[in-house]
C-alpha cells in the first residue's frame, strides 16, 4: 500500500481560530479517502491545505507537514502542486464560457496549442467524467446551461483534463439530486482506477457508499480514520458513534 | 389595502425621482438641438473659423478635442487599469497600499483648475512639453487616473473569487487568471467608468486651459506638441470673450460637443455590449 499523501500533525489557524489540530493521517495510492464531520469541523481546511489553496487566504498559518510522494507540498512551487492535486469546489463552478473551453481551460493555460490535441483531450476527460455522451453535440453550449450535476460533472472534466494524480472534492453533491449524485458517485468509482481521491462529504450514507476509508472529523480534530464497514458499524470511539447515529449535538 | 395605498406612494415618489433625474438631460438636449441644430452644417463642421470666430466652423476645436481625449484615454485607461490590478490582485494591505488609496481619495478630490496649473509647472515648464496636446492631454490623464483606479477595482472586485480559484485550482498562475478569467469578466464594468471619464475629459476647461488650449489657431495642428483649440474652451471664449457672438453658433458647438462625447462613447458601449453577453453568471 502506496502513501500518496502523507499528513504529519498538521496544526492551521485563521487568525488565531484553530481550524486544525494536529492532523496526521495518509491518502494510499488509488484509494477514495471519504471525510465527514459536522460543519465547521475543518475538513474545507483540510483538503484546501492538500493543494495550498488556503494560501490565498492571508490571515491562514499552518504548522506541520504534507508529503506528496513523500516530499514537502509547500516546499513546492504551488502552480506545480495544483495541476497535480487538483479540486472540484462544492458548487459546480462553471466559468461562464462554453462546455469545450471549460475543460480545455487548464490545458490551453498549461500551453497545449492545436486544435487536434486540444479536442482529444476534451474528448477524453469528458468521457472519463462520463459526460461525453450528453455533451458530444453541445460542446459550444454555455457551460452555465448546463443542469448542476452535469455542471459538477463537467468540473471534474475540467479538473481531468489537467492530468492530476489526486482529486479533492468539497462536498461535490451538496446541491445535486440523488440521481446526479449516483452518476457522479459511479464516476468516481470508476476513476479509482488511475487516481487518488480525497471526499469531503456530509453525507454519511455517501461516505460508505464510496469511500475505501473514512476519516471523522470533529472540531479540528480526527477522531478516528477506518474502513467504512467498521467506522459505522462498530466505531471505537464514542463521539464517532454518536455522530454516525444522528445522536449528535 | 393600507400597505398597497403605501406601495402606490412609494411607487410614485419613486418615479417623480426618477423623473428629475432625466428632465434636466432630456431638457438640455431639447435646448441644444432648438438653439443650435440648424448650425450643424457640414461648413461648420469642417471648416476654420472666420470673421473672429463670428463665423465659418469649428474644425480645429473639433481635432483638438478628440486629439486631448484621445491621448488623454491612451495614458490614463491603461495605467489605471494596471494601478488596479496590482491593488485589487496582488498587493497585500500595507502601508503602501494604505498611502496610495488615500493618495486616490485625496486626488479625486482636487478642484480641475488646480490640476491645470499642476500641468502647466510640471509637464509645460518643467518637462519642457510647451503648452500642447500632449501636456493637456497627460494633465487629463491624471487628473481621472483616481476615477479610472476606482471604477476598475471595483469592476475587478466584482468578478467572483470562486472564479479566480477554478483557475488557481488547475495549477494555473495568478497572471494568467487575471488575464484569462477576471480581466474579461471585469471588461463591462472598466468600459463603463472610461465612458464616464472619456465624458469628462472632453469637457473640461480648467486643466487645458494653461496646458493645451489656444485662443485660436490659424492652421490644424500637426503633432501632439501643437496647441490646439479645444471644444469646451471655445465655448467659454465664444459665449464671454467675443461681442456679437451669433448664438446659434455658440449653441451649435455645445451641441457638437455633446454629440462628439455620445460618439466617442459609442464604440466603448458597443464593446461593453459585446462582453456582457459573454457574462452570465
Ligand atoms: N476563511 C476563513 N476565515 C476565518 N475562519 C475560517 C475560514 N474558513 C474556515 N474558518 C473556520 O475554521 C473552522 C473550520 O472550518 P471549515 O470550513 O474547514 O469546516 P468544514 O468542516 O468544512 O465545515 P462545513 O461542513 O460547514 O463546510 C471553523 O471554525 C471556521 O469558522
Ligand atoms: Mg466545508
Amino acid at each position: 500500500m502506496v502513501e500518496k499523501i502523507k499528513v504529519e500533525r498538521f496544526t492551521c489557524w485563521y487568525y488565531d481560530v484553530l481550524a486544525l489540530q494536529a492532523i496526521t493521517l495518509a491518502v494510499h495510492e488509488h484509494e477514495i479517502l471519504g471525510i465527514i464531520g459536522p460543519a465547521n469541523s475543518g475538513k474545507t481546511s483540510f483538503i484546501r491545505s492538500l493543494n495550498r489553496l488556503n494560501d490565498l487566504n492571508l490571515t491562514f498559518r499552518k504548522q506541520g507537514t504534507v508529503l506528496l510522494d513523500g516530499k514537502d507540498i509547500y516546499a513546492m512551487n504551488p502552480e506545480a502542486l495544483r495541476r497535480r492535486v487538483g479540486m472540484v469546489f462544492a458548487m459546480p463552478l462553471s466559468l461562464p464560457m462554453s462546455v469545450y473551453d471549460n475543460v480545455a481551460y487548464g490545458p490551453r493555460r498549461h500551453g497545449r496549442r492545436g486544435k487536434k490535441r486540444l479536442d482529444e483531450t476534451v474528448e477524453k476527460a469528458l468521457v472519463a467524467a462520463s459526460l461525453w455522451d450528453e455533451m458530444k453535440d453541445r460542446l459550444s453550449d454555455s457551460a452555465l446551461k448546463l443542469s448542476g450535476g452535469q455542471q459538477q460533472r463537467l468540473c471534474l472534466a475540467r479538473t481531468l483534463a489537467v492530468e492530476p494524480e489526486v482529486i479533492l472534492f468539497d462536498e461535490p453533491c451538496s446541491g445535486l439530486d440523488p440521481i446526479s449524485t449516483a452518476k457522479v458517485e459511479e464516476t468516481m468509482l470508476e476513476l479509482k482506477q488511475k487516481y487518488t481521491m480525497v471526499l469531503v462529504t456530509n453525507n454519511i450514507k455517501q461516505a460508505s457508499r464510496v469511500s475505501d476509508r473514512t476519516a471523522f472529523f470533529l472540531s479540528g480534530e480526527l477522531v478516528e480514520i477506518d474502513v467504512p464497514s467498521r467506522l459505522f458499524v462498530t466505531p471505537r470511539d464514542k463521539r464517532t458513534e454518536d455522530y454516525v447515529t444522528g445522536r449528535f449535538g | 389595502m393600507k400597505s398597497r395605498t403605501a406601495q402606490r406612494i412609494a411607487f410614485a415618489v419613486l418615479l417623480a425621482v426618477s423623473c428629475v433625474v432625466f428632465l434636466p438631460v432630456v431638457s438640455i438636449f431639447v435646448i441644444l438641438v432648438k438653439e443650435g441644430g440648424g448650425a450643424l452644417t457640414p461648413e461648420f463642421l469642417f471648416t476654420m473659423p472666420s470673421e473672429g470666430m463670428r463665423s465659418g466652423g469649428i474644425l480645429p476645436a473639433i481635432i483638438g478635442t478628440l486629439l486631448i481625449v484621445v491621448c488623454a484615454i491612451a495614458v490614463t485607461l491603461p495605467v489605471g487599469v494596471l494601478a488596479a490590478i496590482y491593488l485589487n490582485e496582488y498587493a497585500k494591505d500595507n502601508l503602501l497600499t494604505r498611502v496610495i488609496r488615500l493618495a486616490i481619495v485625496n486626488l479625486a478630490g482636487v478642484p480641475s483648475v488646480v490640476f491645470g496649473l499642476f500641468g502647466l509647472a510640471l509637464f509645460v515648464m518643467m518637462l519642457n512639453l510647451g503648452v500642447s496636446v500632449i501636456a493637456g492631454a497627460l494633465t487629463l490623464s491624471i487628473m481621472e487616473l483616481p476615477s479610472i483606479i476606482t471604477t476598475s477595482r471595483n469592476a475587478l472586485s466584482s468578478v467572483p473569487a470562486s472564479f479566480r480559484e477554478v483557475s488557481l485550482s488547475l495549477g494555473v498562475s495568478r497572471w494568467r487568471t487575471i488575464r484569462h478569467v477576471v480581466l474579461p469578466n471585469a471588461v463591462p464594468g472598466i468600459l463603463t467608468g472610461a465612458i464616464l471619464s472619456l465624458a469628462r475629459i472632453a469637457g473640461e476647461t480648467a486643466p487645458i486651459l494653461f496646458t493645451a488650449a489656444a485662443f485660436y489657431v490659424t492652421r490644424l495642428p500637426h503633432s501632439l506638441s501643437d496647441q490646439v483649440m479645444a471644444l469646451p474652451y471655445h465655448l467659454y471664449i465664444i459665449s464671454t470673450q467675443i461681442p456679437n457672438m451669433p448664438s446659434k453658433l455658440t449653441y451649435g458647438t455645445a451641441l457638437t460637443l455633446v454629440l462628439l462625447v455620445f460618439l466617442m462613447s459609442l464604440a466603448a458601449i458597443i464593446l461593453r455590449i459585446i462582453f456582457r453577453r459573454r457574462k452570465k453568471w
